[in-house]
């Protein structure tokens, strides 16, 4: 687009790399670049392609990470200190959700971005998204696994909200791109700043084992309406009523009901039983990294 | 009884009706007529209504009585007829078969006869757990008065017994990558039903009546016996006429509704998940005792949505996988019939003895079809159901030779290049790698999925060619029929789904007519064009440069047939080994024998339409340029279309580079046959702008050094400049194409689907709707499955135009089809076919060659385009109701549409009769 976002960035007077993943808007933003005397730095590269899973060299505009840090000069610190770089994106709207799931496989297993630590990002999403990352128990439509995993993962503030109409459009009928939204409320673009929690890889909870983690949850809220008791039997567990007694989780509690919390101390309390190593469930988690790509 | 007959006269019926429309069950008929004699003692039954005799002009010829001619007859006495009806009897009665693998004759390793003494251990306990399991449930619902859904008196139709039989039958054939919900819970419901359809045909002595009329039958096929003047649709008819009393051979109505099937086969499986457990530590002693499920629920997401999975316990696969079971179980009507089919005499009786089969395949829940095949006048349907018995009456055997090659190959390691698929054991390894997925880098995983995407392929196909072959090898000492029925728009296709001659070459090759005809003066000749023809060489060569050159390389020839693994393997680098390969034995022995001519050949040749679709277009426009490009007039050598297109786009192309359009000069030396030629093809059946452009990309993409930044520009301008193309050479057909399509697009806007009736009285209509699905919800599981069509839904609009098009020339095609098979059968000849690939004897291959060009001049010698008009005209245009303004527009609007028939260009069509290449 016009640049809003760099633009309004650079008057703040912080440092910027841009992205740009369109050959065409490159000269004059270089040209801008080499007057800014160091605080703008110009990329080729489209952030949401980032580490394709294809093997072989990466195709510019794909991006690979290692790279972007390297030449964005930023080092990896450990998980538990201070944002090392804050990332500010529009997601495109096709691909909205799409990269929330890409984002979240790479925050719980510490890959990608997330290697360099708890990097922090400033999207502008759809209202939409925005009401399923910050949904709570109970709210049928909204409440998914998304939301789960997001709220375990990270601490979401909602920054700004902006109405759609604020914004000119191309379209002869003069409305917006927008996907049409029938149960969750979508009026507004939603500026939302998802910051890691330090404490995400405490407890059980590690990134060679997180997952199964994510497995789990997507498998309990595939069916919001079912029972857990239903879900943790089907996995082959023995003693599933003494687990949600130990939990103190009503033994007739709907899956939607559940809070995050409650699946971590779930997947915690899972961890030490022999449901996850020996029973189906290894590989089944297997098989669902394949649709993470 | 006398108030109820006062009342049928009331009401305006006559008596005869009973007899003659309604349905009996077994002493039923000879109960109502008891019934009336006691008020009308002197009541006589009805003589049976008159045979009606098809009027389309088409057939006049075909049906006329003057000219009776003998059909040809089987080389079977009745008594061996016999003995193989009863064997195919036998065969249905038991609903399944059992048979053993073509991997049965592998030594069995010591863990395998472990694996499999674990096995029958374990099956009969869950035999008993499921029986258990099915009693319980049983009783709980017969105690609740339930409301809404109740399968209870579902699961009273057959013994105990027998359900948990077909239940245990799903656990043996699951994969251990799973199965959908849905189509394990139908395959489930839908076997439940077949069973019972086939309790009730026993109990409604409806079997033995159609043993009694197949004695009969027997005899118009048997090669002692003394009718011939029939055919098989007409004495069948005759014989039921004649037979008089008993029970009707159609059942009522008794077919299920889909979701009923899906709602009982998921209460039964939900039965399984429950039921069936297995000790967890059954290969791992150091465990814990502990029962666990076998069957599990699990959900895969893809995209946006997200499917129900039944998967089978990573232990229980492993026992099976280690017990290398050989023996397979199918339902009977997956093997080829043993005697011949019950011929079709209506839309609900033919094709197998027992089993249930449906004269039209149609999508699950779609029922618009069976209504619309039900209120047509029977008599409009006699030439299709003739054509299908036609079809279904060549009897075929087993090319035993190359079913032996091609079961050593599978048994040793397979053979990718041949189309063998190899044994999963030799499937990539994964890499080793740490325990823990997370600790892998990007491209194990990636290794690793495409290892697993791999071995899951090579597990179908792998199980998919065991089938076929060992299906293959079961009746490698038989004659066999398949009986063929037919999609909504009359194509053709044998009913058992595996091993058919519509499979791939490895399937064909093993195919061989049961019934020998001499090659006569020119069949070696033709046998030697075929062999060249299935090489894919010399495509664009005259017949007889064909057969020079099959002379010039009879030597390889030979060396092929000789030694097909140790020689010089010619066969191997042809397009179609495998009946490449056929056709060399064939022509070895057949060369060899003292008199070529006297030669008794089994062997099937095939002469292909080329471009078939093209074909029919170019002769509904009467494009002059078109049909040269199709061979629809005679030339001396193949006219190839695709070529033909690509020199036209080059045309455009290099007008447009001299005149500075820089796509153009880009593309200098790119356009070529095989750049255009999936486009073209796809032309016929409908492939818009964007899907041609996507075509175009990826032809593009394939050609090095073509500059990847200007893709999209050069798809975007070549499929515009191929779409020129054709419409230049085909101009009528754009039109006629247009035309279908806009009159298909204004018909589904004013709400209602598209129907026609084919030239040979075949009603057909689009089955396409706006979907809306329904949720099932059966214990925890949802299912969603397409709602049961309505009056009350939509077309969809998009769909039903695009689509019109090409099902339109595909019901021509069709047409075309069965007016040859036809013909061919008043002539004497085997025929049976593949769409747009005809099969004959090499003896015959020049009278089908005549009769197939006959059949098309007369089939488009009909004024196709102004019937279909006038049929639409009639349809949607007729009830002129006193609707709003806006009503009338439409009507008037769609009027104007359908009445403006596209023009025709001036190809003389009888040409086509003179055409070598329009099908060689």
């Amino acid at each position: 687009g016009p640049g809003v976002l760099t633009r309004t960035l650079l008057n703040a007077g912080v440092r910027v790399v841009a992205l740009e993943s369109h050959s065409a808007f490159l000269p004059n933003l270089q040209s801008l670049e080499n007057s800014l005397d160091g605080q703008l730095k110009v990329i080729y590269g489209d952030f949401f392609r980032l580490d394709p899973l294809i093997t072989g060299p990466v195709k510019p505009p794909a991006v690979c990470s290692e790279k972007l840090f390297e030449s964005m000069g930023v080092v990896a610190v450990p998980w538990r200190a201070d944002v090392p770089v804050k990332i500010f994106a529009i997601l495109p709207q096709k691909k909205e959700r799409n990269t929330l799931w890409r984002l979240l496989f790479a925050l719980y297993e510490c890959s990608s971005i997330y290697k360099y630590g708890r990097v922090e990002l400033n999207f502008f999403i759809s209202e939409k998204e925005y009401e399923v990352l910050t949904a709570k128990p109970g709210e049928v439509r909204a409440y998914q696994a998304l939301t789960v995993l997001w709220q375990v993962g990270c601490e979401i503030q909602l920054l700004h909200m902006e109405p759609w109409s604020s914004f000119i459009t191309n379209l002869k009928n003069g409305g917006l791109a927008v996907p049409k939204s029938t149960w969750l409320p979508n009026d507004h673009l939603c500026l939302v700043r998802l910051t890691p929690r330090q404490s995400l890889f405490t407890g059980g909870m590690k990134p060679t084992n997180s997952a199964t983690f994510i497995f789990m949850v997507k498998q309990c809220l595939a069916k919001p309406r079912s029972r857990l008791i239903d879900r943790l039997n089907s996995w082959s567990l023995y003693n599933g009523r003494k687990l949600l007694r130990e939990l103190e989780i009503p033994e007739n509690a709907q899956t939607v009901n559940l809070y995050p919390e409650d699946y971590r101390r779930l997947f915690e309390a899972l961890q030490n039983s022999s449901v996850f190593t020996e029973s189906w469930f290894h590989d089944e988690v297997l098989e669902s990294i394949r649709n993470i790509n | 009884f006398f108030r109820c007959v006062q009342r049928l006269k009331n009401d305006g019926f006559h008596v005869d009706e009973l007899f003659h429309k309604c349905l009996f069950e077994e002493d039923e008929k000879e109960k109502v007529l008891r019934a009336i004699r006691m008020i009308q003692p002197n009541y006589q039954l009805p003589p049976p209504p008159n045979p009606e005799t098809c009027k389309s002009a088409l057939l006049r010829d075909f049906y006329s009585r003057e000219k009776t001619v003998s059909y040809p007859k089987l080389d079977f006495s009745a008594q061996e007829l016999r003995e193989r009806f009863q064997q195919q009897l036998e065969m249905e009665l038991n609903n399944t078969i059992t048979i053993e693998s073509v991997e049965a004759t592998k030594p069995l390793t010591p863990q395998a006869i472990k694996a499999r003494k674990l096995l029958a251990t374990l099956r009969s306990q869950w035999h008993n757990s499921i029986l258990q399991a099915l009693q319980k449930s049983k009783h709980s619902m017969s105690k609740v008065n339930m409301s809404g859904y109740n399968l209870y008196p579902y699961l009273c139709l057959l013994p105990d017994e027998e359900y948990v039989g077909i239940m245990l039958q799903v656990l043996n054939t699951l994969s251990p990558q799973g199965e959908s919900l849905a189509i394990l819970a139908k395959e489930l419901g839908s076997k439940i039903y077949n069973r019972y359809v086939t309790q009730r045909k026993l109990r409604s002595r409806q079997l033995e009546k159609v043993q009694e009329v197949y004695e009969d039958y027997i005899h118009l096929l048997a090669k002692d016996s003394q009718p011939d003047e029939y055919l098989p649709r007409e004495y069948w008819e005759k014989l039921v006429a004649e037979a008089g009393f008993g029970p009707s051979l159609n059942l009522k109505d008794c077919s299920w509704p889909y979701m009923l099937l899906l709602r009982l086969g998921m209460h039964l499986l939900e039965l399984l998940v429950q039921a069936v457990k297995v000790p967890r530590n059954i290969l791992n002693t150091r465990l814990e005792s502990k029962l666990i499920p076998v069957l599990y629920h699990v959900y895969s997401f893809r995209n946006s949505w997200q499917v129900g999975l039944i998967k089978p316990h990573p232990i229980f696969s492993q026992i099976v996988s280690d017990a290398a079971e050989t023996m397979l179980t199918f339902n009977s009507f997956v093997i080829p019939m043993l005697c011949p089919p019950v011929p079709w005499t209506s839309p609900h009786f033919g094709a197998f003895v027992l089993n249930d089969t449906k004269l039209m395949r149609y999508v699950d829940g779609a029922i618009q079809h069976q209504l619309l095949l039900e209120q047509c006048p029977q008599v409009n349907l006699h030439p299709v159901l003739d054509a299908l018995n036609q079809l279904g009456n060549c009897a075929w055997k087993i090319n035993q030779p190359v079913l032996d090659i091609i079961i050593s190959i599978f048994n040793d390691k397979g053979n990718e290049k041949l189309d063998i698929p190899p044994p999963i054991s030799e499937a990539p390894r994964p890499p080793v790698a740490p325990s823990n997925s997370s600790a892998w880098n990007k491209s194990q995983k990636h290794e690793l999925l495409l290892c697993k995407k791999k071995t899951a392929e090579m597990h179908s196909l792998r199980m998919d060619a065991l089938y076929k072959l060992s299906i293959a090898n079961y009746v490698r000492d038989k004659v066999f029929w398949f009986p063929h029925n037919m999609d909504f728009r009359g194509r053709t296709y044998p009913c058992p789904p595996y091993f058919n001659h519509l499979g791939n070459d490895v399937t064909r090759a093993i195919l061989l007519f049961a019934e020998g005809r001499p090659l006569g003066p020119k069949g070696l000749d033709w046998l030697k064009i075929h062999l060249i023809n299935l090489t894919g060489l010399k495509k664009k060569n005259a017949l007889q440069e064909r057969l020079e050159y099959a002379n010039e390389i009879m030597e390889e020839i030979l060396d092929s047939a000789d030694h097909p693994l140790t020689g010089r393997k010619w066969w191997m680098k042809t397009d179609e080994p495998w009946q490449a390969l056929a056709c060399c034995m064939e022509i070895a022995k057949a060369s060899r024998s003292p008199d070529p001519a006297a030669y008794v050949s089994h062997f099937p040749v095939h002469q292909d339409g080329s471009c078939n679709g093209l074909q029919h277009y170019a002769a509904l426009g009467r494009d002059l340029i078109g049909a040269i490009s199709v061979n629809l007039m005679p030339c001396d050598v193949p006219q190839d279309v695709y070529s033909a297109v690509a020199q036209q786009v080059e045309e455009f192309r290099k007008k447009d580079a001299q005149q500075g359009v820089k796509i153009a000069q880009v593309l200098q030396g790119f356009i070529s046959r095989k750049v255009v030629k999936q486009t073209v093809m796809t032309v016929v059946y409908g492939v818009t702008r964007y899907g041609g452009r996507l075509q175009m990309e990826k032809r593009l993409k394939e050609i090095d050094d073509f500059p990847e930044e200007y893709l999209w520009e050069a798809s975007h301008y070549l499929v515009k400049q191929v779409f020129n193309g054709i419409k230049e050479m085909f101009s009528a057909t754009r039109d006629i194409q247009n035309w279908l399509t806009e009159s298909a697009k204004l018909i589904a806007q004013s709400g209602r689907t598209v129907e026609w009736v084919t030239p040979l009285g075949l009603p057909v209509v689009q089955p396409y709707y706006r979907a809306r699905s329904t949720v099932v919800s059966i214990c925890c599981a949802g299912l969603s499955c397409p709602s049961i069509p309505s009056s009350a839904m939509k077309p969809d609009t998009v769909k039903q135009k695009n689509a019109f098009p090409p099902n339109f020339i595909h019901s021509l095609d069709s047409t075309h089809m069965m007016l040859t098979a036809l013909h061919c059968l008043r002539r004497g000849l085997t025929f049976v076919s593949v769409h747009d690939c005809y099969w004959t004897h090499a003896l015959t291959v020049d009278v089908m060659n005549q009769i197939c060009r006959q059949q098309f001049v007369a089939l488009h010698s009909e004024k196709i385009l102004q019937d279909l008009s006038e049929f639409m005209l009639k349809k949607y245009c007729s009830s002129s109701s006193p609707g709003r303004e806006t009503k009338a527009l439409w009507q008037k609007k769609l009027m104007e549409q359908l009445s403006n028939v596209p023009k025709t260009g001036e190809f003389n069509l009888r040409k086509v009769m003179e055409s070598t290449y329009f099908f060689s």
